[in-house]
């Protein structure tokens, strides 16, 4: 009994422990945003100043680029993310429950390009987006993460892979046909793993720093990520400044971790236990 | 019958046509061309390149800074390895009884879904030579001796930007041992107490065998997440000073879009796609054969 409770103290001490390593960064960051210049020089890193200021957000929340950013985000996400959903969970329902020829090829061509590495790939693919005249339009992030990101294919697979396949034979012998079958029948079913897709796919697309970098430079083409490294680099030295502006970024994604992170968990592991 | 399996067909065939096509035209497509270009003296502008055989694998071969770079990639490499026993043991104490326990699983995996550059900055105003954070905590604890300027000393930059993706990346882990740890079933654990096994004993032969798969896949995202480190450096030091924090991905990057030698970045990437798939095979073969035998 009294051993039990010594461990279970030992355990709340170690998990303790990790929350503060996990918050301290950000709250060390949250604090250098609350104060003022002076404050920056006259009071410890680690603690709030005696008054607090939130004249650096305001500063952030002024900038118009901001609020491109925002919007930008926005459309970038609304349109892959709805394309990622219906591409996504036909290609995943095809490829787990029927039998075709070419299925092998198919299969192995989406395996081969989950392997293929995200950055570098960008080298070969730079030349493609310019030919097809999307090079610094919101087009480019929108076809590369519809084309390119594949994660959503291992949460609809092993979704589908647990749905009963009576349930197509019931309804193409009631004469559904097979668009129908799909539609009404099937993606309904799947809005558990479509809540998690949705989920997944926004928190990767507004963190996402590298393709906007690279294909979006001019800077009413900001997304939420390139103008916080705006900011950054018009910042030189003024941490408070900054340190409003990163946490405003932080937020979307933090919010909606928050809210929804049993999709999130449930898919994040979905993606390792592949094959 | 036979118009059944026709539209069967056609359904298959034009569910396909758009996810395939796409998957072609800008995952294929260029994963091909990386070969071909590695091939050419190609600059990302010109309509022409040459021919130039073997000279950009020879060139890559004798760079010296692409060579500091690929060792600090195996910094990454060793220091989220060292980890990754510590990250089964969160994931062990995190499935145990404890109170709150949802709240720290919660906590624990926070930081991989927090925004990259964000944080990245948040890290440089921590580790900052003025006013910065970390220095703070040291002389705290009187340790003056120990402050170093943490982002711009070749010696140590590396393991600080590591710390960084150590920050990151750790919970991912622990939150896929953990699922792991879950799938073991309750019967087995109970019937194991019951029969007196101690915490250590449940862990080696209940817990072990069941989280293989799941150490297997950790150690091979290891390697692939080691070979790609790019937007921590990129963003705090970009890879300076020098080329002390530069990595393979951020030199391969920088070739092509900062010196517009797309044929030598060609190369490079190629290389990045050859060792990652030599370690896929290698741990599929090996690993598997003589870890996984037993369990057939």
């Amino acid at each position: 009994m009294k051993k039990g409770t010594v461990i279970q103290i030992i355990k709340q001490i170690l998990c303790i422990l990790m929350v503060m390593l996990v918050l301290a960064p950000i709250l060390l960051t949250l604090f250098a945003a609350l104060k003022t210049k002076a404050d920056m020089v006259n009071t410890s890193p680690l603690l709030l100043p005696a008054h607090i200021t939130f004249s650096n957000f305001g500063k952030v929340l002024r900038n118009k680029y901001l609020w491109i950013g925002f919007r930008n985000t926005i459309v970038i996400l609304a349109v892959s993310v709805f394309f990622n959903v219906l591409l996504g969970s036909m290609t995943a329902y095809i490829i787990e429950r029927f039998h075709f020829r070419f299925r092998a090829v198919v299969v192995g061509l989406f395996f081969a390009g989950m392997l293929i590495p995200t950055f570098v790939t960008e080298i070969a693919r730079f030349k493609i987006i310019k030919g097809l005249h999307l090079y610094n339009t919101l087009g480019a992030p929108i076809i590369i993460y519809i084309a390119a990101d594949l994660m959503q294919l291992y949460i609809y697979r092993q979704f589908i892979s647990t749905l009963p396949v009576s349930l197509d034979e019931s309804a193409l012998l009631d004469g559904c046909n097979y668009w129908g079958l799909f539609f009404r029948i099937i993606f309904p079913l799947l809005s558990p793993a479509t809540a998690t897709v949705v989920i997944i796919k926004s928190i990767t697309i507004i963190n996402d720093m590298y393709i906007p970098y690279l294909y979006m430079p001019s800077n009413r083409l900001r997304t939420l990520t390139t103008f916080l490294m705006d900011y950054a680099n018009a910042q030189q030295g003024s941490w408070q400044n900054l340190a409003a502006g990163i946490i405003l970024i932080m937020l979307p994604t933090i919010v909606l971790y928050i809210f929804f992170q049993k999709y999130i968990l449930s898919g994040i592991t979905a993606g390792a236990v592949k094959e | 019958m036979n118009s059944l399996a026709k539209k069967r067909k056609q359904f298959i065939f034009l569910a396909l046509l758009i996810p395939t096509a796409l998957l072609i035209a800008f995952v294929a497509v260029p994963g091909v061309d990386l070969f071909r270009m590695s091939f050419t003296d190609w600059d990302g502008q010109s309509s022409t390149s040459h021919f130039i055989a073997w000279d950009n694998y020879a060139d890559m071969f004798q760079n010296k800074d692409l060579w500091l770079s690929l060792k600090n990639n195996a910094i990454y490499f060793f220091v989220h390895l060292c980890m990754i026993p510590v990250e089964l043991a969160f994931a062990v104490l995190l499935n145990s009884k404890l109170k709150a326990a949802k709240f720290y699983r919660t906590m624990v995996f926070m930081p991989y879904i927090i925004n990259g550059v964000a944080i990245s900055y948040a890290f440089s105003y921590f580790y900052s030579p003025v006013n910065g954070a970390f220095d703070s905590i040291l002389k705290a604890f009187h340790l003056n001796s120990w402050i170093h300027n943490w982002l711009s000393d070749p010696s140590i930059a590396n393991y600080v930007l590591a710390s960084v993706s150590l920050w990151r990346f750790s919970g991912y882990h622990v939150i896929l041992f953990l699922a792991a740890l879950q799938s073991v079933p309750q019967d087995i654990e109970e019937a194991a107490e019951i029969d007196g096994a101690n915490a250590f004993q449940l862990f080696r032969h209940i817990q072990v065998p069941h989280i293989m798969l799941m150490v297997d896949f950790v150690l091979f995202d290891n390697v692939r997440g080691a070979m790609q480190v790019f937007d921590i450096p990129f963003v705090m030091t970009q890879g300076g000073p020098g080329f002390a924090t530069s990595t393979f991905t951020l030199y391969t990057i920088n070739t092509a879009f900062k010196y517009s030698n797309f044929g030598l970045a060609s190369a490079m990437a190629v290389a990045i796609m050859l060792m990652i798939i030599l370690v896929y095979f290698i741990q599929n073969e090996i690993i598997h054969g003589l870890i996984l035998k037993d369990k057939g």
